[in-house]
This record gives structure tokens, sequence and C-alpha cells, in this order.
């Protein structure tokens, strides 16, 4: 597992392996996936889920969850979506879904901290309700006309990196540094790890829980922004069950569902292997069926090698 | 007298990520024979006995019992055989009843289907409950008890097996004298009745008391197993340590400094009331008093963790509201709990980063962790307590029970405290750390801080402190100069009358 | 004295709401329509041109919405049964799961009509299109601009609905047509133009230019492919055709990006299911089945769909 000072990639090495375990399969079983598009491909994939991700790690580390992510992300696209049908707009469309999902991060963490009530009930709460927004705001249509330079954002690429992976990039690195070197970022592991403890040595517990859902929150607002960008419209209903595959990335990662342990270099390897399975098969043309039965044994396997190194 | 040997093992190794816990260790225990295990912090004691019964399994060596060969393949195992544990480090159900509790994995149950006799249940737990006479009633949750109420249950647990031999870990660490003076009569029971009792103990009156044989570890070996008789506390401790140990000096000068901690008519609903005492500089004032008298209640008022519901506190003569820690640490109180696993470690940060947790700010620029200085720190608080691990890095759930309680001292006192509030600061500590401990809150007080000291272990509170407040039932019921007060005095004011 | 006024007030309004008389005097119609999911814009069409047409006719709708699951479907439509409505309008979920919908509307002796899509069990009448009629015209349409030559890969939408089922047969009738037509690969993209995309750019890897056309089963995941292939530069030489005519797809459609898509009347699906309704009710002659026939949308005649 990966707590902030151990040597970086022992709590992930597992992981590691399980990842070129599978690419050097996928290699030989067919010519087509060692090959730059391919790749660049998958990195774009597993954009918005390697966003998602990141943020329900923070709310996973202080032993809370969000399962609200995928509603979320429906909302703030319909509202970015908006006001992204005026021409040039990108700026203000990307702070309001960012700010719309960190309003509704927000709102969840204020019941977690304040009223009390298990996270899990609460954003199970809010999911159903964020969905509920999506749907009045957008009158149950897709928003669409979308100036080109929002769309951009989800469909266009510097120096040949699409930028979906450049704010993946982005987002991953700032977390990192967050949880390592930042006061706050430690606070959130102590938090998770004992919050007791943590009371006991004059940490602000609701505010480090308040933080993380919020922030967890806006980086579901960006996440349901690069969407909207990439499929060129708000749509009420996407983003549905997105929560479960970021949840699952940060727990392939090694992030603990009791809190405490976890960190961003493991989630986003656990985003990797994911998009690395899905592509493969879909690379394979194996059928969709056999693809769900195949997808969750690989997952449980590799967290199984995982977990059995830590021994 | 040549009892058979109930329980041996041989030849016992087991390592652990970076450490060899045991090493080639042999140990036996005869039928009705009270055999007491000594060692210092980390010398392998807990762990022998984990795997004796059945919680651990040894890298290499045999146990046979009744001279058969076993392989305890679970803690379950070793139950049927006849092999009982009571954890130093307890393990209750929190969130059922008590008689549920004892009776956990051999519940009386009727019929094919395993129907609960609860009415049994509920019997048996009443029954051996009074020979323990702990006034507990079994409908109660777990999870409300007190730590010392959890560790008699446990006693009660173990007692309800029925086995042959019954090891006990740190039984007294949390219950009063007059629960323990019950456990000794029991154990001298026991062992009148052919059960082998392997008794685990920092404590030198109660070894000397019960024990027939000593087996004394040190460093993962056996470095001696005699009859008791044949030794003496500081024979022993020398076999403990290695050396030996110079006894600890008495509290000196009652100091005269301006007042640090005043505390009048303090009060908590259902724990305390009308608590008035005040603490100079430099001075050490003990609390005594028996289990759930209040006295960690006002401790964890003072530290913000349950804040008191009526009263004043002055701190250096200004008068303080303590709502939460965060209020108490930035008027200079420290508070070390006694309830290491609840309060005091981050099982998975590491050792580095739970000593600096409560004082993170003066490590950081803005807010940005400066991690040299944290370490230095850090590894300094580490050094000047002798915290034994393999690494500041390694996650703290990885030391020993006993360098976990030195983390958390660490952190207290890396916060710079102008009082100190420790709460049984040297339980499950060994006699050599705990000799250093005393210095340290001597040197402490000497520099001129406020403690409050918090135990149970009356030789302690006379060797350390400058006064003793008494608690009974949430009142004080009196306050003696330590210098010429002996123990007894102190029990007869924490007794209730 | 406020509060009894208020629970007064309450009272009184909730009295309204239980039975209104049309204008005229006789008891209004009530009708009860269980959609198959409201955060579709198709659905949403639909559903609007049954309002409209209900007010035109001064009948009441009570508008519940499935959420895709034909277990709510049922349990809506008993609701209806137990309060005793003159009709229903049933939009099912499922070929096979919604059928006892129907028998159940049956059996308490209410008229129940189909709408859009087909159940197992016999309506008392059915007013949709022929999805194996839409996939056939998309298909039929790809045969012609490939010169019956080519290879084609196909999206499916969630597997065993009905309109995946139809659509997926009125596709293969095409390609057994025409033998030069081959199906490279065929894979669900569950209606979604997100997974279309991703989709797509993993059969761009695995095929590349052996690509020829897209036939989407809908007009989502139709733009799905399409944005996939503007982005790797190789949609001028892929033709994508979709079902459905949904707003977007007809602007595209307009500009060029999508070359077609197959107009399913909305609109005339939900008037007519409301009408056919109306008729039974009033025990004149109705069609027990009407089908409204799909069209063919391309660049020639977007103009007309375009509102």
């Amino acid at each position: 597992m990966a707590f902030p000072s151990s040597p970086r990639w022992t709590g992930q090495a597992g992981l590691i392996l399980a990842l070129v375990a599978l690419g050097g399969a996928l290699s030989l079983a067919t010519p087509n996936f060692l090959t730059v598009p391919n790749l660049i491909n998958l990195v774009r994939q597993i954009s918005i889920n390697g966003i998602l991700a990141v943020g329900v790690t923070l709310v996973l580390l202080t032993g809370g969850v969000d399962l609200s992510l995928g509603s979320l992300v429906a909302l703030s696209g319909v509202a970015a979506a908006h006001l992204a049908q005026a021409p040039g707009a990108v700026a203000f469309p990307a702070l309001l879904g960012m700010a719309t999902g960190a309003a509704c991060g927000a709102l969840s963490g204020l019941v977690v901290t304040r009223g009390g009530v298990a996270p899990f009930v609460v954003t199970l709460g809010m999911m159903t309700v964020a969905r509920g927004l999506a749907l009045v705001l957008s009158g149950g249509r897709p928003v669409s006309n979308l100036n080109p330079q929002f769309t951009r954002l989800g469909g266009g690429d510097v120096a040949g990196i699409p930028l979906p992976v450049l704010v993946l990039a982005a987002v991953a690195v700032i977390a990192h540094v967050f949880l390592r070197h930042l006061r706050f970022g430690r606070y959130i592991y102590a938090v998770g790890g004992n919050e007791k403890a943590a009371r006991a040595s004059g940490v602000d517990v609701h505010g480090v829980k308040l933080f993380a859902y919020t922030l967890c929150g806006a980086l579901a607002g960006l996440a349901g922004v690069v969407l909207a960008a990439r499929i060129t419209t708000g749509q009420p209903n996407a983003g549905v069950g997105y929560e479960l595959d970021a949840i699952a990335a940060a727990v392939i990662g090694g992030a603990s569902l009791a809190g405490g342990a976890g960190g961003i270099g493991g989630t986003v390897l656990g985003a990797l292997l994911m998009g690395v399975i899905n592509n493969g098969l879909d690379l394979l043309n194996v059928s969709s069926y056999y693809q769900q039965i195949v997808k969750g044994l690989i997952i449980v396997g590799a967290v199984w090698l995982d977990r059995g190194k830590e021994k | 007298m040549n009892r058979p040997i109930v329980l041996a093992a041989s030849g016992l190794t087991k390592d652990f990520p970076g450490v060899r816990a045991l090493d080639g260790v042999s140990f036996e225990v005869r039928q009705g024979e009270v055999h007491a295990l000594a060692g210092a912090n980390g010398a392998g004691k807990s762990t022998l006995m984990r795997i004796l019964s059945g919680a651990e399994r040894p890298d290499a060596g045999e146990i046979l019992m009744h001279g058969r060969p076993v392989r305890f393949r679970s803690p379950h195992d070793a139950l049927r055989a006849g092999v009982a544990m009571m954890h130093q480090e307890l393990q209750p159900f929190p969130a059922m009843s008590v008689a549920e509790n004892i009776a956990m994995g051999r519940e009386p149950a009727r019929g094919p289907l395993g129907w609960l006799d609860k009415a049994a249940m509920r019997r048996q737990a009443r029954d051996l409950l009074k020979r323990l006479e702990a006034g507990i009633e079994p409908d109660r949750i777990m999870g409300t008890l007190t730590a010392a109420e959890m560790q008699t249950v446990e006693i009660a647990k173990a007692l309800a097996w029925d086995s042959r031999v019954l090891i006990m870990d740190e039984p007294t660490s949390a219950i009063s004298s007059r629960e323990a003076e019950a456990l000794f009569r029991i154990i001298g029971e026991l062992a009148g009745r052919g059960v082998a009792v392997v008794y685990i103990s920092h404590k030198m009156d109660e070894i000397f008391r019960l024990a027939a044989r000593i087996t004394v570890l040190r460093d993962g070996r056996r470095v001696a197993t005699r009859p008791a008789a044949e030794l003496n506390p500081e024979s022993l401790i020398a076999l403990m340590v290695g050396r030996e140990l110079s006894a600890p000096q008495a509290g000196g000068q009652p100091p005269t400094g301006e007042l640090a901690l005043e505390v009048r008519e303090l009060r908590q609903a259902g724990a305390f009331e009308g608590v008035s005492f005040s603490i100079r500089r430099g001075e050490i004032l003990g609390m005594a008093g028996l289990m759930g008298a209040g006295r960690t209640a006002v401790g964890c008022a003072l530290a913000g963790i349950e804040p008191a519901s009526a009263g004043e506190i002055r701190v250096s003569g200004s008068p303080v509201r303590i709502r939460n820690p965060r209020d108490a640490i930035a008027c200079g109180i420290a508070w070390v709990s006694e309830d290491r696993k609840g309060f005091g470690i981050v099982p998975r940060l590491g050792v580095k980063e739970n000593i600096t947790l409560a004082s993170l700010r003066r490590f950081c620029y803005g807010p940005v962790i400066r991690r040299r200085e944290e370490e230095q720190a850090a590894a300094a608080q580490a050094q000047a307590l002798s915290i034994k691990t393999a690494g500041l890095d390694r996650p703290v759930q990885t030391l020993s029970g006993g360098n976990q309680q030195k983390v958390v001292l660490a952190r207290g006192l890396l916060a710079e405290p102008q009082i100190l509030i420790l709460d049984e600061p040297t339980r499950g500590i060994d006699v050599a750390a705990k000799a250093e401990i005393h210095g340290l809150i001597r040197r402490l007080a000497g520099g001129g801080r406020a403690v409050l000291l918090i135990s149970s272990e009356t030789e302690e509170l006379l060797a350390l402190s400058h006064r003793i407040l008494v608690m009974r039932q949430g009142r004080i019921s009196g306050e003696l100069e330590a210098q010429g007060a002996a123990a007894a005095q102190i029990l007869r004011l924490a007794m209730p009358d | 004295m406020k509060k009894s006024c208020a629970a007064l007030a309450v009272a009184l309004v909730l009295a309204s709401c239980g039975s209104r008389t049309a204008p005229g005097g006789a008891k209004q119609m009530v009708i009860g329509v269980s959609l198959l999911n409201l955060s579709s814009e198709f659905i949403v069409m639909l559903n609007r041109a049954m309002e409209d047409k209900a007010r035109q006719l001064g009948v009441r709708l009570i508008v519940n919405d499935a959420q895709r699951s034909a277990e709510r479907q049922v349990q809506q439509v008993e609701s209806f049964i137990a309060q005793r409505v003159d009709a229903i309008i049933l939009n099912p979920c499922e070929v096979e799961a919604s059928s006892p919908a129907v028998d159940k509307a049956l059996a308490a002796g209410i008229p129940i009509v189909n709408v859009n899509s087909e159940t197992r069990s016999t309506p008392t009448a059915f007013v949709g299109s022929r999805d194996e009629e839409s996939a056939r015209l998309a298909m039929d349409y790809i045969a012609r601009r490939l010169n019956g030559r080519g290879n084609v890969v196909m999206m499916h939408g969630f597997m065993g609905q009905a309109a995946q089922l139809k659509r997926d047969q009125g596709a293969r009738e095409v390609l057994a047509k025409y033998p030069g037509l081959k199906l490279l690969a065929e894979q669900t993209a569950e209606w979604d133009r997100a997974k279309a995309i991703a989709l797509m750019e993993n059969w761009l890897q695995s095929h590349g230019a052996a690509i020829h056309a897209v036939f989407a089963q809908n007009d989502e995941m139709a733009m799905g492919a399409v944005l996939a292939l503007e982005q790797a530069r190789r949609k001028d030489k892929v033709i994508v055709a979709g079902v459905d005519a949904i707003a977007d797809a007809l602007r595209a459609v307009r500009d060029g990006r999508l070359d077609a898509t197959v107009f399913q009347d909305a609109a005339g699906q939900g008037a007519g299911a409301v009408e056919t309704a109306v008729k039974i009710l009033k025990k004149e002659p109705y069609e027990k089945q009407l089908y409204l026939p799909f069209q063919l949308v391309t660049r020639e005649n977007v103009s007309q769909y375009l509102k």
C-alpha cells in the first residue's frame, strides 16, 4: 500500500508486473496493440476515468466514498454545454462545470461531516439528485451545438498528445504533490488512518473531509467538461456507472476502502490497467459478453497479485 | 515435584520483515504450574505466546502437547486442543453483548440447526463474571465498556474454555487492584486444579507473587529459566536487560514556580464534578484512583477530546476555553492517551509521520512540508525515547506495542507543550524503557513544564510526583504530599466507603 | 386558525385533483402512459406528441417513466389498473419482460395500445414502425453507395432490446442480398455516444483502411463513429449511417459529416397512439396495427426535417 514516505515503486510492483505482462500478451496476440496511434488512443480513452479516479482517491483516503461521480459528470457536462453554445467560450463553461461539481461535492461533504450520515448513503442520494438536476437542466435532450474551441478540449491535441491526456497528467501531478508534500495532504492520510488520533493531534477532521469531497466533486466536474467536449454534447444521461470504474481503478491501485492507504501513482496505474483490458479486448474483437467476464477476472487477479506481494 | 509437562516447544524461530522475533526458543510449562515469562519490549514474549496459542505459525521448530506433536492452524485449533490465550491487545466484538463475546466460538446451541441458547449464554457469563468479582452486566454492549472492563471480560472468556493451558499477556495492565486480587485468587484456583498458567508481565510484584518458575527472553532468545525462589527483582531485571539498572530516584523538592494550570469546579455530566486543582511550573502532579473514578475523563476534558460542561480553566493565569483538541494544543497542553490504538497511532502512516502529526505546522513553509527538518526532528525524538524500529519510514503498526506507545509520547512531546497530561504513559513498556521515560518526565518538569501524571501504578506515582491527587467516583477525595506518603493511604482514599 | 385554513386549502386542492369533468359535462377520459425512458430524445418527442394530441382531443394523460426497467413498467401498469384508468398506452421496455403488463391490462378489461416497440403478448392495438425497415433503409443506402461491394462494421444497441433485435434483423437481410458486402466486425456500444467513440477508435486500430462503412443502430452511436473518424482524418473514406434523425444527426447530415439517418416519425407514432386509444374507447373502428413508414434522410432531403 502506498503511504507517503514509502519508496516510490515497491508498493505498486505487483501492479506494474501485471500491466507489463498484460501488455506483453496483447502485443503478441495482435500487432495493432503496440503501435503509437493505439497507445495514444488508449491513454485518451482512460483520461476521463483517470480524472475521476484521482478525485475519488482523495475521498477514499479519508475513509469515505463517493457514488455520485457519474451523475456529477452528466450535470456538469450539461451545465458547461449550455455556456459552450456561445461562440468562443471555453474558460467559462469549463469553470462552470467544475464549480457545479465542486458545489455538489461540498454539499455531500457537509452532510457527511456535520450531519454525520454515512458517505455511502449521502453520495447515493446525491447520485440521484444530480441526475435529476441534469435532466431538468437539459429538458431530457442532449445540449448540442457547442463551439469548436470548446470541443477541441476533448478532441484536440498538442504536439500529438491528446488534450484530455494532458489534463489528466496535470491533475495527477498536482494531486500527487499535494498528498505528499503539503501539510493538508498529510492530514488526509491521518484522518483516514485513524480519525480519533488525528483529532487528538489537533487536525480539523471535518475540514479535511469537506475539502476532500469538494475537490473530488470539482474533478468530477472537470471530467464532465472534458466528456462533453469529447462527445460534442452535454448529455443528461452520460456517465452512468462511471463512479464504479473510478473506484475500481483506485482500489486496484492500492487505495483501501477503509481509508488511510493509497496514492495517485497507484490510481493512475489502476486506470491504465483497466484501459489496457478494454482496449485489448476490443482489438481482439472479443464479444462484449465475454469482455465483462474477462475484465472482472483480470481485475481481481491484478489486485491479488499486488496484495500478495505486500505480505 | 515433577509434574508432567503439558505444553512444550523447542527450536521455535519466527521472522518478520526486517527482524527475527524468535531465535531457536525452547519453552515448557508443567501441569498446575504458574510460569512467568519476562523480558524487555520486543524481546519476543508476545510472539512466542501467539505461536503457542495458534495465532501465528513458526518458521521453524515444533510444539508438543502432552508429549504429542501438534500443529495449530488457527487459534480455534489451539483452543480446542486446550490452549487459551488472553491477549494484551484486546480484540472484542464491540457491537455484540458481553455474554456473546464470552461465548464466542462455543455458543451453547440446541438442535441440529444450532439454535442459540441465549439464556445459557447469559447464565454462564454471569457466573464467570461473578467469580472475577466484576460488576458487569452480561447484556451490556461490549463497545460501551472501558478498556479495563473489556479486559475483565477477556479473562472471563479465556476461563470459559476450560483449558489445560491458559496464557495471560499483561492481564492486569488496565484493571484495578481489587480486580487484580480476584484474578490472582482465580489463578491460584486454576493452578490447584491442574491448569498450567503462563503469565507475561512487567510487574515485579506480580511475577514474584504468582510464579513458580520464570523464563527470561532477551532479543528473541531464551536467556534463562529458573525457579522464582532463586531470583529477586534486581537479578531478574539484570537478566532481562543484560546489565544492572540503578533504582529510580524519588521526587525532589516541591517546586515553587508560578501556576501553569488552574482548574476550578470542573464538571462533566456523568463523569466528574467539583474538580479543582492546580499545577505549578516544574511540578509533577500525580492522579491516583480506581478504574472508572474519572481520571481519564478529566485528562480528556483538559485535552479537548471531550470538553467539560462547566468549570473554569486557566493556563498561566489567563482563562481559556477548551472545546476541541486544537484549542488545547494552542494552549500548550499535550495529551498522551492510555488507549494508543484509539487515540494514538495512525497505523499505516510511518513512524516519522506519526511523531510529527501534532506539530506539523512547525515543519512547514506555508502549506509545504519541509521533509528534511521533519526527518531530523522525528529522528531526535525517536532517539531520545529509544524507539526501536527498522526505520522511521516503516508504518507504525509494525512496531511492538510498547514502542507504539513511545511514538505517541514522542508526538505529544514534539509539540513542545507547557503542560503535559500523561495517562498511563508506561503501560506495557518494559522496565528499562520505563526508567528512561521516568527520567525524561523528571527532566521535562525540571525544565519548567507542568505534568499531570495519571497512573494506576502506585510506585510510579510515588516515585515521580511531587503531590498526588486521589479521585474517587468522579470527585477528588484527597491530596497527599508524595514524600512520606504510602501506597496504603492512596488506596484508602481511592476506595469507595 | 391559520393551520386549519391551510389544511382546508390542501384538502380542496387534493379533492379537485381527483376527477375532472371535461367541458360539456361528460366525464373526461383518462389514459395511463408508461414510457420506456424519458432521458432519450426520441421518447421525449413521442411524449410531447402524445400530450399535444391529448390536449386536442380533451383527454387526460397520466405519464410515467419506467426508466428502462421492465419490472417498474409492470408496476406502473398495475397501478393504472388500480386507478381504473380508461385505457393504457404502453411504450415497452422489453419484448418478453414487459408482456405481463399487457396481459394484466387485458385481464382487467382495460384496452392497451403498444407504441413504438412490440411485446410478445398481443395488445388491443399497435402503433409504431417496423424497426427492421429502418435498418433495411440504412443498409440499402450503404450498399448502393458502395456499389454492392465492401466491408461494413455494425454498432449494436443494448443487446436484447426489441429495437436492437429488429434492426439487427433488418441489417442482416440486406447483407444477405448483397454477397459483395462483408460484415467485418460488430459490437455493442449500448446506444451510447462515448462508448461508440472508443469502439470506433479501437476498430480503426484493428482494421484500419479495411472499413468502408459503418452502420450504427442509432444516431448517438453514429455520431460517436463520426467523431472518431474525423479525429483520425478518415471520415472522407468511410460512409456512416444511423437511425432516429435526432437534431444533432440532422445537422450533421446537412453539414456533410453524417451520410444518412433514418427518420422515425415520433410525432406520428405518439399522436397515432392517442388517437387509436380514443377510437377504441368511443367504440369507433380502428386499425389493429398501424405502421408508420420510416424515411431515409440524406443531404438531398434533410432540409425537410430540420426545424
